[in-house]
């Protein structure tokens, strides 16, 4: 885990993981770790948790969804700025469409759909960015504290 | 995840355990499935369930309706607070049978 604190107020955590389902309960335990450290609110952590995991879950599930077995690396950063918290996810797959990334109707009760909702429900902004090189996508989503 | 079954007549309960997520819902799937396809009732006890992401809630999903194809139900059982709150936010807690 690296740690830059350039300033006090301004905390900055970066991880990678390799791009499979298996690493989601090692993402989880990254930013578990990591809003400890932060002293985020305990009943906002988990949520937080949450949207993290869901985020990595759609890089595995959509942005390398042709490419199972790859052995290439996502990378997390959480920054608490103190007032909010970013969390950038990078990743090297499919360029994201944005106008494509939608989640179903809730009252539609079906199977799947619902972790774009669950990340939209918790946060506050989600903006898709290209990534700067070698990255190709870079989400970054925040949360006012 | 680990799982522990017990049967009651025309009722199993599943016991799991652990965090649920996209690793780990095809395990869940290959316990409650075969059940629900053997026309038992199931009730799926989740005491020691602390996780469960939008994968786990699927689980449910897919599990519920099952059941109510096959005429048989699906109880969601002992839901602890944290597992309720995703529940909640997915606003099946007037869907899922949950006790």
């Amino acid at each position: 885990m690296n740690t830059e604190v350039a300033d006090p107020t301004n905390l900055s955590e970066k991880k990678d993981f390799l791009v499979r389902s298996s690493s989601l309960k090692d993402v989880r335990s990254f930013s578990r770790e990591v809003f400890e450290k932060f002293k985020i609110d305990e009943d906002l952590r988990e949520e937080l948790v949450l949207a993290i995991a869901e985020a990595a879950q759609n890089i595995v599930k959509h942005a390398y969804k042709d490419f199972p077995d790859t052995q290439d690396r996502m990378a997390v950063r959480i920054t608490c700025t103190g007032k909010e918290l970013e969390i950038a996810f990078f990743d090297k797959g499919k360029p994201v469409e944005e106008s494509k990334v939608k989640h179903r109707a809730i009252d539609d009760v079906k199977p799947g759909g619902l972790g774009t909702f669950f990340i939209q429900e918790i946060m506050d902004s989600i903006k898709f960015k290209e990534g700067d090189k070698p990255w190709i996508n870079n989400l970054v989503l925040t949360k006012k504290l | 995840m680990t799982y522990k079954v017990t049967d009651e007549g025309d009722t199993s309960t599943v016991f799991l355990d652990g965090e649920i997520d996209m690793d780990k819902t095809e395990g869940a799937k290959e316990v409650i499935f075969p059940l629900i396809d053997a026309g038992k009732n199931v009730n799926l006890n989740l005491s020691n369930v602390q996780y469960m992401d939008s994968s786990g809630i699927s689980v449910l999903i897919e599990s519920h309706q099952k059941a109510l194809e096959k005429g048989t139900k699906l109880i969601v059982k002992d839901v602890s607070k944290s597992v309720l709150k995703v529940i909640m936010m997915a606003k099946l807690e007037q869907i899922l049978n949950l006790e």
